[in-house]
C-alpha cells in the first residue's frame, strides 16, 4: 500500500510539473494572442463540462451498481426494513432531481459556451417557473415529510409492554449489559455506588437488582420486542447496530431508551451472509475518546426458545459477587439469597460469613 | 444620509491627514482600510486553510491505509507518533477536531466572510470605507490573537482539543477523559471567544455599513446579491454567536469552577464527581442554536459570489433576482429554528424531533429555487469560463450533490442509521465545505485583479479547478457508499468490527484523492501568490462587470474613490439587455454589434434610451431632478 | 416577461441615523442574544427537573429600584446636557455612577444572602443559574458604568454639551439598556426561580 501512494504521489508531482511547464510555455506563446473568452481554453472548458458530466456520470452509475451489495447491508429488524423502504423511495425522488439538474447544469454550460457572435438571452424573471419549481418541490417534501414522520411515530413509540428489556451502559471504553433476571425487573441503581465490581452502582438496597445479571454478550429473542434502555456513565456514547438500524446517544444522568423488533437471528444472518463467522455487533457512534473505535460488544439473537434457556442459565450478578452481601439490608437479606441464587450454590456457608 | 455623509467625510479626513506621518505599520498591519484588513482575512485564512488541509492529508492517510508505518512524520508530530510507527489514537481525534475548528471557523467563516465583506461591502455599495474602521481592525486583531492562540495549543504536551469540534461535554470538560480537555480544551475554548468578538466586532460592523452607508440611488433592490448574502449572513452571525459565547461560558463554568450545568452522575477515573443536575443536552441545543446557522454563515457569502459572477460570465441578468433574496432570507430564518436535527438520537423528545424534521425539510424549498435560479441563469447564457465561473458552476453542483443528501438527514426516521457516518460526513463535505471553498476560490480568482492590481494566471487556474473539482468528487461520492454501508465518523480504524471489514479498497482511494487535491492546491499557491508580485496587469474593469467595485482606479487608495462617490441607478445585473421596440428597426447592423453586452450601475436611463424598458423611461424624468441636488450637496461635502 | 421587472425607483436618501448609534444597537442586540440564549437555557433546564426552589433575596428589590433611579438622573443629565445646564449635568451624572456603584454593591450583597441560604454557585443548577445571570449582568453594567465615567471626565473639561451630545447620547442609551435588561432578569427570576 505504501508503495502505491507513494507513486501514486509521484506520479501526479510528475504530472503537475510537466503541466506547469508547459503552461508556462503555453503561456510564452500564447503572448500577444488574444486572452479571454474568445481563446481556445473557453471552448475546452466547455467541452469539458460536457465530458465531466458523461465519464462522471458513467462512473457515478457503474461503481454504484458495483459496490451495492458492499453498501446495502442486510437489514434486521421490522423497523429497518420500513426505514430502508424510505431510504429507497427518497432515493428514488432525490437521484431523479441529481440526475435532471447535474444534466442541465454541465449540458448548458457546455451548450451556451462564448460565442462571438452570440447574445445572450436577457431573461431576468419568470414568475410562472419560479412557482412552478417552488410548488412542485413543496409538494414532494410534503409525502417524504409525512411519510417520514409516520415511520418516527412508530419507531419512537411507547415499547410494548411485554418487551424484553435490556440494560446497556457506555463507559470508556466498553460496553456493559444488564438482564433484569427472572422478576423482569431491574434494580435501582446510583452512580456514586460504582467500583470496579459493581460497574453499574448497582443499589442492593432495592430487591428488584438481587437476580439482575450481566452477561458478557447481549442475547436477545428473534421476532420479540426488545426494548434497550441505554445509559451512560462518563461521557456521552452511541449505541449502533448497523444490521438492526437503531442508534441512541447514550448520556450521563439521562437515561435514553429504544425499542425494536430483531427479525433474523445470529444463525439466519449466517446463512444470508454466507458468512459462519458472522456476529451482530453493538458500536459507538458518538465521539468518546482515544478509544471510541474500539467499542464492540457482541449481539446474540436467538430462536426465542433458545433465549429463554440461555436467560435460565445466567447466574446473578450478586451470586458472582457474594461480599456484596453486606450492601443488602438487614431485613432483606434473606430474599437475596433466595433470588440471587446464591442459597442453592454455596449453601449456608456464605449466608454464615457475613 | 447627511448625518453619515458628513461622519464618514469627517473621518476620512482625519484619517487621510494622519496617514502622512504613517509609515508601513499603519498601513498593512494596523490598518484601518477596509481592502487592507480584506486581505489580512484572507492570508491569515489560506494559511489555515493549509493547516487545515494538510491534518486532513494525515488522518486520511491513517483511514485509507491503516497498516503505514508513520514514522515519516515523526519530525513533525514528534511524540505523537507510537514506538512502532502508528499514528497516535488520541492524537487522531485531536487531528479531526483541528481540522474542523479550523475549517468551519477559521477558513470558512473569517477567511470567507472576513475577505469578502470586507472588502466588498464598501465597494459595491459605494462607500469610503466601513463605519467603524477601527471595529474593522478590531476585528481582525481579535481573529489574529485567537488564530495564535490556538495554534499554541497544537505544541503542548497534552495535545490540542480533541472532543470533536462540537466539543460536547462531559468528554470536553472532563481532563481525565482525554487528555486533549486538558489545557488544550482551555486554549480552544479562549481561542473561539476572541473568535466570537472578532465576528460580532465584523459582523455589526458590515450590518450597519450596508444599512447607513450605501451610495446615492443604492436602495435595497439595486443591492448585488454578494451585499444581501453579506448582510444577511452578518445578521445571523450578530443572533448565533452571543448564544455560542453563553455555552462557551457555562461549559468554562463547568470546567473550572465546578458548576454543573452540563454535568451530571458521572464516575470516571475510578471516581464518582460530584455534579448533579446538569443535563449535556442542553449543550448540544445551545451548540446547535449556533452551530446551524453558522453553516449558512459559511454557505451564504458563497452563494452570493456566486450569483454575481454566474450572471457576469453567462453576460445574462441572474435569474429571478427577487426570488434570490426571498430565498436567502428564508434560509437565513429557517437556519434559526432547525438547529435539533442534529439531535434526532439524542434522547430528545420524539416529537421535538417531530417539528424539527418538518421544519428542516422546508429548507430545502428555497435551496431547490436557487438551484433552479442559477441553471435558468446559464441557459441562452454566452458563458465565459473564467476561473471564476468554472468554480462557481462547481459549487452549484456541490450544492445540488450535497443538498440533496441533506433530505435524508434531515428525515429523522433516516437519521436513525445514518447519523454520525460517513453519510453525514461527505454531505456537509459537499454541501458547505467543498461548496463554500469554491465559492471562496471563485471570490479570490474574480477579485484579485481589484484587491492587487494584477491578473492571476487563467490557464493555471484551470487546471486548479480541473484538479480540485474532481479530486473532491473522488473523495466524497464514494463516502457516501461507505455512509450507507453504516461506517461511523471519528474512527480512528475500522479493523476491530466486522461489519465495517469492507471498503478497505476505497478508502485507500479516498485517501489518494484526498492527497491529490491537497497537493493541487498548491497550483493555486503559487498562482496566488506569484500573481500578486508578477501578474499581468489588471484592466480597470477585466470581466465587464457592473458592480461599483469596478469604477474605482484599478489600485484604489483609502477612501476607495478618488472624486465623488459615483451614484446608482440601475440594478447591477443589465446584462446582454436588448434593444427595445421602439429602436429596434433604426439602429444599423453594425451599432448592434458594437453594443457593449453590459450596462453599469452607474449609467443613468436618461444614456441608455436603446435598451430602456418602459418604465424605466418613466424614470428619466426623476433622474435628473434628483441628480442635480445630490451632486451639489455631496461635492461640497468632499471638498 | 418582462412586465415581471419592477425596478421601481425608491427614496434616494438611504438611513439618516448616526453610524455609532447603530453600532451601539447592534452590539445591544448581541447582548440580547447572549441573555436570550442564558434564559432559555434555564427554562430548558429547568423543564428537565431536579432543580433546587429557593426564595429570591429580599435586596433584589432594592437594587431594582436603585438601577431603575439610576436611569431617571441619567435622563435628567441628558436633559442637562441638552439645555447647556453644565452643573447639573456633572450632578446627575456623577449620581447615576453612584447609584451604579451601589446597585453593583447590592448585588453582591445579594450573594452573601443566597450563600447565608445555602445557595451556591456549585450546586443545583438553579443556584448557578441566577449567580450566572447576575454575575453576566453586573459585568456588563461594569462596561456600561466605565463608559459613563469616561463621559463624566469628559463634562469636567466642559466636552459635554448641547453640540457634543453623542457619546452622551450613547452611554445613556446603554445604561438605559441595561436598567431594561435587568428589569427583564428580574421578572423572568421571579416568574421562574
Amino acid at each position: 500500500m505504501n508503495q502505491i501512494l507513494l507513486g501514486a504521489g509521484i506520479v501526479l508531482l510528475v504530472l503537475i510539473i510537466g503541466l506547469l511547464y508547459k503552461i508556462s510555455i503555453m503561456v510564452g506563446v500564447a503572448r500577444g494572442k488574444k486572452e479571454g473568452p474568445e481563446s481556445r481554453s473557453n471552448t475546452v472548458n466547455g467541452v469539458f463540462m460536457l465530458l465531466f458530466l458523461v465519464i462522471f456520470g458513467a462512473m457515478g452509475w457503474i461503481s454504484a451498481y458495483l459496490y451495492f451489495d458492499d453498501y446495502n447491508i442486510p437489514v434486521a429488524s421490522a423497523h429497518g426494513s420500513v426505514t430502508d423502504t424510505l431510504f429507497w423511495w427518497t432515493m428514488g425522488i432525490t437521484g431523479f432531481a441529481f440526475v435532471v439538474t447535474q444534466v442541465l447544469l454541465f449540458y448548458f454550460s457546455f451548450k451556451y459556451r462564448y460565442r462571438k457572435e452570440a447574445r445572450a438571452t436577457y431573461y431576468p424573471d419568470n414568475s410562472k417557473l419560479e412557482i412552478i419549481w417552488t410548488v412542485v418541490p413543496a409538494v414532494v417534501l410534503t409525502l417524504l415529510v409525512f411519510y417520514g414522520l409516520n415511520v418516527w411515530t412508530d419507531i419512537t413509540s411507547q415499547a410494548p409492554e411485554d418487551a424484553e428489556v435490556v440494560e446497556i451502559m457506555g463507559m470508556q471504553f466498553a460496553w456493559k449489559t444488564r438482564y433484569p433476571g427472572a422478576d423482569n425487573q431491574l434494580g435501582n441503581y446510583d452512580y456514586r455506588k460504582i467500583d470496579a465490581a459493581n460497574m453499574f452502582g448497582m443499589d442492593l438496597t432495592d430487591k428488584n437488582s438481587f437476580d439482575d445479571f450481566m452477561p458478557r454478550e447481549i442475547h436477545i429473542p428473534k421476532g420479540k420486542p426488545v426494548l434497550f434502555k441505554i445509559r451512560a456513565r462518563d461521557v456521552l456514547h452511541s449505541v449502533y447496530v448497523p444490521y438492526f438500524r437503531l442508534k441512541m446517544d447514550a448520556v450521563p444522568g439521562m437515561p435514553t431508551k429504544f425499542w425494536f423488533v430483531p427479525t433474523k437471528s445470529t444463525a439466519d444472518m449466517r446463512e444470508e451472509t454466507g458468512n459462519p463467522d458472522f456476529n451482530y455487533e453493538l458500536a459507538c457512534a458518538e465521539i468518546c475518546g482515544n478509544g471510541h473505535f474500539t467499542m464492540r460488544m457482541t449481539i446474540v439473537v436467538d430462536e426465542p426458545a433458545d433465549y429463554e434457556k440461555w436467560k435460565k442459565e445466567q447466574k446473578s450478578w450478586l451470586s458472582k459477587n457474594p461480599e456484596y452481601m453486606s450492601q443488602v439490608p438487614a431485613a432483606l437479606k434473606e430474599v437475596a439469597l433466595i433470588s440471587s441464587g446464591i442459597d442453592t450454590e454455596a449453601g449456608k456457608i456464605t449466608e454464615a460469613s457475613f | 444620509m447627511e448625518t453619515a455623509d458628513l461622519h464618514i467625510a469627517e473621518e476620512h479626513a482625519n484619517e487621510a491627514h494622519e496617514h502622512h506621518e504613517q509609515g508601513f505599520v499603519a498601513k498593512y498591519i494596523f490598518s484601518q482600510d477596509h481592502k487592507i484588513i480584506a486581505k489580512q482575512f484572507l492570508i491569515t485564512g489560506i494559511l489555515w486553510a493549509v493547516i487545515g488541509g494538510l491534518l486532513s492529508v494525515f488522518f486520511r492517510l491513517q483511514l485509507g491505509f491503516p497498516d503505514m508505518s508513520m514514522e515519516w512524520l515523526r519530525p513533525l508530530l514528534g511524540g505523537w507518533i507510537t514506538p512502532t510507527g502508528q499514528l497516535d489514537t488520541e492524537f487522531y481525534l485531536a487531528m479531526v477536531t483541528m481540522h474542523g475548528t479550523i475549517m468551519v471557523f477559521f477558513v470558512l467563516t473569517a477567511g470567507l466572510s472576513g475577505t469578502f465583506s470586507n472588502f466588498l461591502i464598501p465597494l459595491q455599495i459605494g462607500a469610503r470605507d466601513m463605519a467603524s474602521g477601527f471595529m474593522n481592525m478590531l476585528s481582525y486583531w481579535f481573529f489574529f490573537l485567537s488564530s495564535v492562540i490556538m495554534f499554541i495549543s497544537f505544541f503542548i504536551s497534552t495535545g490540542p482539543a480533541s472532543g470533536g469540534w462540537v466539543i460536547y461535554p462531559p468528554l470536553s470538560a472532563l481532563p481525565q477523559a482525554m487528555s486533549g480537555s486538558g489545557l488544550g480544551m482551555t486554549l480552544w475554548l479562549v481561542s473561539m471567544a476572541l473568535f466570537i468578538v472578532s465576528t460580532l466586532l465584523g459582523g455589526i460592523n458590515y450590518i450597519t455599513t450596508v444599512i447607513n452607508l450605501r451610495t446615492d440611488g443604492m436602495s435595497f433592490d439595486k443591492l448585488p446579491l454578494t451585499i444581501w448574502a453579506f448582510f444577511l449572513t452578518a445578521i445571523i452571525g450578530l443572533l448565533s454567536f452571543p448564544v455560542l459565547l453563553s455555552a462557551a461560558l457555562l461549559l468554562i463554568l463547568d470546567r473550572s469552577f465546578g458548576t454543573s450545568f452540563y454535568l451530571s452522575e458521572i464516575y470516571i477515573g475510578g471516581e464518582a464527581l460530584p455534579n448533579l443536575g446538569g443535563s449535556p443536552i442542553l449543550f448540544q441545543h445551545l451548540f446547535w442554536f449556533l452551530g446551524h446557522p453558522e453553516v449558512y454563515i459559511v454557505l451564504l457569502p458563497s452563494l452570493g459570489i456566486t450569483s454575481e459572477i454566474i450572471s457576469t460570465n453567462s453576460r445574462k441578468p441572474i435569474f429571478g433576482y427577487k426570488a434570490m433574496i426571498g430565498s436567502m432570507i428564508g434560509i437565513g430564518f429557517l437556519s434559526f429554528i432547525v438547529w435539533a436535527h442534529h439531535m434526532f438520537v439524542t434522547g430528545m423528545n420524539p416529537f421535538l424531533g417531530s417539528i424539527f424534521m418538518l421544519l428542516t425539510l422546508i429548507i430545502a424549498i428555497p435551496s431547490a429555487i436557487k438551484v433552479f435560479n442559477y441553471i435558468t441563469t446559464l441557459w441562452k447564457g454566452n458563458i465565459v469560463f473564467t476561473p471564476a465561473m468554472l468554480f462557481s458552476i462547481g459549487l452549484v453542483s456541490f450544492f445540488i450533490s450535497g443538498g440533496l443528501t441533506g433530505i435524508f438527514l434531515g428525515n429523522s426516521a433516516l437519521d436513525i442509521q445514518l447519523h454520525d457516518t460517513y453519510f453525514v460526513v461527505a454531505h456537509f463535505h459537499l454541501v458547505m465545505g467543498s461548496a463554500a471553498f469554491f465559492g471562496m476560490l471563485a471570490g479570490v480568482y474574480h477579485w484579485f485583479p481589484k484587491m492587487f492590481g494584477r491578473m492571476m494566471d487563467a490557464k493555471l487556474g484551470y487546471v486548479h479547478f480541473w484538479f480540485t473539482f474532481i479530486g473532491i468528487y473522488l473523495i466524497f461520492f464514494p463516502m457516501h457508499y461507505i455512509g450507507i454501508a453504516g461506517f461511523p465518523r471519528r474512527y480512528y480504524s475500522f479493523t476491530n468490527f466486522d461489519a465495517f471489514s469492507t471498503f478497505t479498497d476505497l478508502n485507500a482511494f479516498i485517501s489518494i484523492a484526498a492527497v491529490l487535491t491537497f497537493v493541487a492546491q498548491f497550483i493555486f499557491l503559487f498562482n496566488f501568490f506569484y500573481s500578486i508580485f508578477r501578474g499581468r496587469k489588471a484592466p480597470a474593469n477585466p470581466w465587464n462587470s457592473n458592480t461599483l467595485e469596478w469604477t474605482t482606479p484599478i489600485n484604489p487608495g483609502h477612501g476607495n474613490w478618488p472624486g465623488e462617490i459615483p451614484k446608482v441607478y440601475r440594478w447591477p445585473y443589465d446584462y446582454s439587455k436588448p434593444v427595445n421596440e421602439e429602436y429596434a428597426g433604426k439602429m444599423s447592423e453594425e451599432e448592434l454589434a458594437n453594443m457593449p453586452d453590459f450596462i453599469p450601475q452607474t449609467v443613468p436611463y436618461s444614456e441608455t434610451p436603446e435598451t430602456n424598458l418602459p418604465h424605466e423611461n418613466d424614470l428619466i424624468n426623476l433622474e435628473v431632478k434628483d441628480d442635480e441636488g445630490a451632486i451639489v450637496i455631496d461635492t461640497k461635502k468632499e471638498e | 416577461m418582462i412586465k415581471d421587472i419592477r425596478i421601481t425607483e425608491e427614496p434616494k436618501k438611504t438611513m439618516s441615523m448616526n453610524p455609532k448609534r447603530f453600532l451601539l444597537w447592534m452590539f445591544m442586540v448581541s447582548i440580547v442574544m447572549i441573555f436570550a440564549s442564558l434564559t432559555s437555557a434555564y427554562i430548558v433546564r429547568q423543564a428537565e427537573g431536579n432543580w433546587l426552589t429557593f426564595e429570591l433575596p429580599q435586596l433584589l428589590w432594592y437594587s431594582t429600584v436603585i438601577l431603575l433611579l439610576s436611569s431617571l438622573t441619567a435622563q435628567l443629565a441628558y436633559r442637562a446636557a441638552k439645555q447647556d445646564n453644565l452643573a447639573t449635568l456633572k450632578t446627575t451624572l456623577g449620581l447615576t455612577v453612584i447609584l451604579g456603584v451601589s446597585f453593583l454593591i447590592t448585588q453582591l450583597y445579594s450573594w452573601g444572602v443566597l450563600i447565608d441560604n445555602h445557595v451556591y454557585f456549585v450546586g443545583n443548577p438553579s443556584g448557578s443559574f441566577l449567580y450566572v445571570l447576575m454575575g453576566v449582568h453586573g459585568f456588563h453594567l461594569l462596561s456600561g458604568l466605565v463608559y459613563l465615567l469616561i463621559v463624566l471626565t469628559q463634562s469636567f473639561t466642559y466636552k459635554v454639551h448641547s453640540k457634543n451630545l453623542l457619546h452622551l447620547s450613547l452611554s445613556v442609551s446603554y445604561w438605559h439598556f441595561l436598567d431594561v435588561l435587568w428589569i427583564y432578569l428580574f421578572v423572568f427570576l421571579l416568574l421562574n426561580h
